[in-house]
């Protein structure tokens, strides 16, 4: 089927340019000389047949009439890691400098920047402000909420043991889970897909530049936080940490423009800020405001956002960023403080505490030695989670089964290994924010599998750093670690809400306590919560594989900086031997959802590449003053979904034609919808000219061209261009080799670079699908199909 | 040369310029009921009757402390600075507050009326209930084991329960702690009465069938889906079909 409504349209075409010809004989005098030199261009590669317009640009390629012949209909292939889908699309950091921009610029006065620049701060703190709130919102929630699950339980557990029938008890704590785990899973999979998960690699990807459909509006915020609230309090083995990054920056999104879509409200404040540029900039103040209110890291969250986000160093939004991180952190503190009934401690600075650690670093150099162990877990995790990430349902119904079933799985698997558990362990004095089970062991002690297993997993985690030597005998940890493990890989893929960073803690911190124990019987000088810990940073930095930012957010959430060292020591280890097998989490979930994403620098072995192998071409461009019917084909051309279009005009003798400007799809839909066409000025004088501020109240959901009527005699009007194109696009010549074009990418945020030839002609146009196709495989310099999804 | 030197500091001024009459009373009374109270804690340190027999010699001692700290005697006289603060080691304060903390953290003045010195009711119910299971213990201790964990069962659960509402109610000192525990520590693995795991079958059923539903699950849903098949877009190039073998060819 493809093939033919592609033929069709292809024949179509000079039928229209054509009529073009007839109407508008001074237009097609500049197309005619175009298509003869293109044509000659192509003329070397076995006389390719192009007539009219050429399509090519940022997202679709459209192909041409003889691969279609020759590839017959367009090859299907199973999903893998090694695509690039068609439906991202990129943001446009780069700021257009227009007419009407320059004209807003002159006209505004040196207040008007100062109180810019002062709403920008504003905005910061009330991002951080609201981030911090939602994360009290999400712990409170959760810890009532868990009180009463697991007090329900418990009561439930300890008549039954003396009683007989615990095979109820079971039931009731499987069913307990599963009803949180339903809710959680239905808002996800019916109404908020994008919600599933932690959201960090749809952040970093937002951040890369890359715009994924849905991932800063409200509706993902709402579902995000009642996904969490419902996977933790059901009891899977997931945290609340990860999804507090996601919804920092819906936050910020939704701060930053004043204005939200999905409930109509327009405030009418900081309409300025509504563009790609300045939104990416708050986003990355979420994040790490986000990171700040998880992990009490302020510092972390900026260095967060740096290194997965910013693609360069601008200092003042450095800056700024902290700030927001700084209020985010302060706020949770506060207001968990105000809750806890001792207001002015501040002592929760964030959502997982790690308590305090002695500054005895002794230890840690000599538990460095063995951490080389504890990465043997984390490369299985990556695998398992990359194995089990190819999954096999795809319906929402399924998916909230699927889930359900895993939440009755966890509880049930948790259960039988307390219940089989002879680890007991006297009571501890007023340790009364842990829930313990007695079960069969003696009076006035308790099951030490149960602390593991019947407790939020941010409690374990503490109390597997902070107990005293003794506390949990070595089969415990051990069968503790292996069955965590595999829910923790069989959770990750589901579709709730939840982060990776508790569990991978969690399993680290259990795994190093272990080693600690054991060596703690060869010599005496080993303290086993240090080794936890030191496992817990091996696991986590192998899973996401973070470098700096991790480092400093461990070392903020210990509170002591003399950690510093071993702590990076570890996480360079298992970035080393996790490198060795397998890319982390986060890359490989990007990778599974075919993000076209710029890493940090392009791949090796690429010098030879150059702009005119990498480029696309032809390219669709316009006329500065184009005819309005072909603006509108060209952009309701379903098989070319292009974004931006050179803009050129010619010169001279009708014979060259030169790049003057660029274009993009969301202003020319504007313009359509504002009908900005000469004739139309030239017999309505009165008409209000277009401003910046027409193109702001459009964004960020552009109708569709389809949405947009114009009349058949509008579309014999023609459209002015020039006020609107940016009229100095970044251009590169055809030689620049893929790094360069990688580098001014990564470091301007560019979408559209145009390649011209020595006479400034567009010869065409690289897009970061272009570029992201490119990645070093196993077998050198490797190319990633596209495809559609 | 030295000591002769503060021999003779000591000889040439008279004594109660240091410290008065008055004071060297209050702290000859401090010894002897500091004496006092540490003789009873030893003897009452196992099993632990701290609360039920010192906290008489306890208050006794805080009088006497009182005293010196707060009190004048008379003409307007206050030994506290004389006694208590006068020197770097600070015997008397250290000492005292040695055994301040110690029975703070013993926790007795839940258990024993502020006014009178006494156990409080609560206390003198929950040790007699106690008391009432230890005999029962004592009764058929010679006997099978398993008669004693069914015939004191109930007593026994009678004073957990007591137990448990006096931890909730906070009403607890160590006394009434370690009574309890050694109850229990006798219940439990000297008499062998904790309860059974004897429900390992239903329980096993129960889990193994909840662990054998995603099998199911799966592999339905892996026979009755197909994954996605995603379909391929040549895009267009200006060389696009000699690049990937330029790749290879520049590889090697």
């Amino acid at each position: 089927m493809a093939n033919i409504t592609k033929k069709v349209s292809w024949s179509s075409r000079p039928d229209e340019t054509g009529a073009t010809g007839e109407t508008t004989p001074l237009l097609n005098g500049s197309e005619q000389p175009r298509h003869s030199r293109q044509v000659e261009l192509m003329s070397g590669e076995g006389a390719i047949f192009h007539i009219g317009r050429h399509g090519a640009g940022d997202l679709e390629e459209e192909m041409t009439t003889e691969e279609v012949k020759s590839e017959g209909r367009p090859k299907e292939i199973p999903h893998n890691e090694k695509l690039l889908s068609l439906k991202f699309e990129s943001l446009d950091y780069d700021n257009i400098e227009n007419q009407l921009f320059l004209d807003e610029e002159r006209r505004m006065s040196y207040m008007g920047f100062r109180c810019l620049e002062i709403s920008r701060w504003v905005i910061c703190a009330l991002i951080g402000f609201l981030t911090g709130l939602i994360a009290c919102f999400i712990d409170i929630v959760v810890e009532q909420v868990a009180k009463v699950k697991y007090n329900v339980i418990k009561e439930n557990i300890e008549t039954f043991t003396e009683a007989g029938g615990l095979s109820i008890s079971l039931i009731l704590w499987a069913v307990l889970n599963c009803s949180f785990v339903i809710v959680g899973a239905i808002l996800v999979a019916f109404f908020e897909p994008i919600a599933a998960g932690s959201g960090i690699p749809q952040i970093k990807c937002y951040l890369n530049g890359v715009k994924i459909p849905r991932v800063v509006r409200l509706k993902t915020l709402v579902v995000k936080v009642c996904g969490v609230i419902c996977s933790v309090v059901g009891g899977l083995a997931v945290g609340k940490e990860g999804p507090m990054i996601h919804s920092g920056g819906v936050v910020a999104a939704g701060v930053s423009q004043g204005r939200s879509t999905s409930l109509k409200r327009d405030f009418k404040i900081f309409e300025y800020f509504r563009r790609d540029t300045e939104k990416r900039d708050f986003v990355s103040a979420g994040a790490a405001a986000g990171v700040s209110a998880a992990f009490g890291a302020p510092v972390g969250g900026v260095l967060f956002s740096l290194e997965e986000g910013a693609s360069f160093w601008n200092q003042m939004l450095t800056w700024r960023i902290f700030f927001a991180s700084m209020i985010s952190t302060f706020t949770l503190n506060f207001v968990l403080s105000v809750y806890h009934k001792k207001p002015g401690e501040l002592s929760n600075p964030g959502l997982i505490n790690f308590g305090r650690f002695e500054s005895d670093v002794g230890d840690f150099f000599t538990s460095i030695f063995h951490s080389s162990t504890v990465l043997q877990a984390e490369l299985l995790l990556c695998l398992m989670s990359a194995v089990l990430f190819c999954r096999y349902v795809h319906r929402p119904c399924l998916q909230v089964m699927e889930a359900t079933l895993v939440a009755a799985v966890t509880a049930a698997v948790s259960f039988t290994m307390i219940y089989f558990s002879n680890d007991c362990q006297p009571l501890a004095p007023d340790n009364t924010e842990v829930y313990q089970l007695q079960l069969f062991c003696a009076d006035g002690e308790y099951n030490s599998m149960a602390t593991a297993f019947f407790n939020t997993p941010e409690k374990s985690v503490t109390s597997l750093f902070h107990d005293q030597p003794g506390t949990y005998n070595p089969l415990t940890l051990g069968l503790f670690t292996l069955t965590y493990f595999f829910l923790a890989c069989w959770t990750y893929g589901l579709a709730v809400s939840a982060g990776v960073f508790i569990p991978s803690l969690l399993i680290g911190a259990a795994w190093g306590r272990l080693c600690g124990i054991l060596l703690f019987w060869c010599s005496t000088w080993a303290d086993p919560g240090k080794y936890a810990l030191i496992g817990a940073a091996a696991q986590l930095g192998g899973i996401v594989r973070m470098t700096l930012s991790l480092t400093v957010i461990l070392v903020e959430a210990t509170g002591n900086v003399t950690y510093g060292l071993p702590i990076m020591l570890v996480l360079m280890t298992s970035k080393i031997v996790g490198d060795y097998f397998q890319e982390g989490l986060y890359d490989i979930h990007i990778k599974l959802q075919s993000v076209p994403f710029l890493h940090w620098e392009a791949p090796a072995t690429s010098h030879w590449l150059t702009a005119r192998e990498v480029m696309s071409s032809p390219v669709t461009c316009l006329n500065k003053i184009e005819k309005v019917g072909t603006i509108v084909d060209i952009l309701s051309n379903t098989s070319t979904n292009h974004n931006g279009f050179p803009v050129v005009v010619q010169v001279m003798e009708g014979d060259v034609v030169i790049l003057c400007g660029l274009i993009l799809r969301s202003q020319l839909i504007v313009l359509l919808k504002h009908k900005v066409f000469v004739e139309l000025a030239r017999s309505r004088l009165t008409q209000r000219k277009l401003l910046l501020k027409d193109f702001r109240d459009a964004y960020p959901r552009f109708p569709p061209i389809q949405s947009i009527h114009v009349s058949q005699d509008e579309r014999e009007c023609m459209m002015d261009l020039t006020e609107f194109m940016n009229p100095t696009p970044y251009t590169v010549p055809q030689e620049t080799s893929l790094p360069r074009v990688f580098k001014l990418f990564r470091a301007l945020g560019l979408r559209h670079l145009v390649v011209v030839d020595d006479e400034n002609r567009v010869v065409g146009l690289v897009s970061r699908k272009d570029l992201a196709r490119y990645h070093l495989g196993k077998h050198g310099l490797e190319e990633l199909h596209l495809a559609q999804t | 040369m030295s000591s002769l030197f503060s021999t003779s500091l000591m000889s040439s001024f008279p004594e109660d310029l240091e410290i008065s009459g008055y004071c060297k009373e209050l702290l000859f009374f401090f010894k002897q009921r500091y004496v006092t109270f540490v003789d009873c804690l030893i003897l009452a340190a196992r099993p632990v009757k701290v609360c039920q027999n010192c906290s008489s010699s306890y208050s006794r001692l805080q009088d006497i402390y009182r005293n010196i700290s707060d009190q004048v005697g008379p003409g307007n006289e206050s030994c506290r600075d004389s006694l208590l603060s006068s020197d770097r080691l600070m015997v008397v304060y250290q000492l005292y507050s040695n055994l301040q903390d110690l029975w703070t953290s013993s926790n007795c003045e839940k258990c024993i009326n502020n006014r009178s010195h006494s156990l409080t009711n609560d206390t003198l119910n929950f040790l007699s209930t106690l008391n009432q299971t230890l005999t029962c213990f004592e009764k058929y201790q010679l006997g099978n084991h398993t008669e004693l964990c069914k015939s004191c069962k109930k007593m026994y659960g009678d004073v957990n329960k007591l137990y448990g509402r006096m931890e909730k109610n906070d009403t607890m000192c160590i006394d009434l702690e370690d009574a309890m525990n050694m109850t229990r520590r006798l219940w439990s693995k000297n008499f062998n009465c904790s309860l059974p795991r004897d429900e390992t079958v239903p329980v096993l059923a129960v889990s193994s069938f909840m662990l054998f539903l995603p099998v199911i699950f799966y592999l339905s849903s892996f026979l009755h889906s197909e994954q996605k098949k995603r379909k391929l877009i040549h895009p267009n190039r200006a060389r696009s079909y000699t690049r990937l073998m330029n790749i290879q060819d520049k590889q090697s």
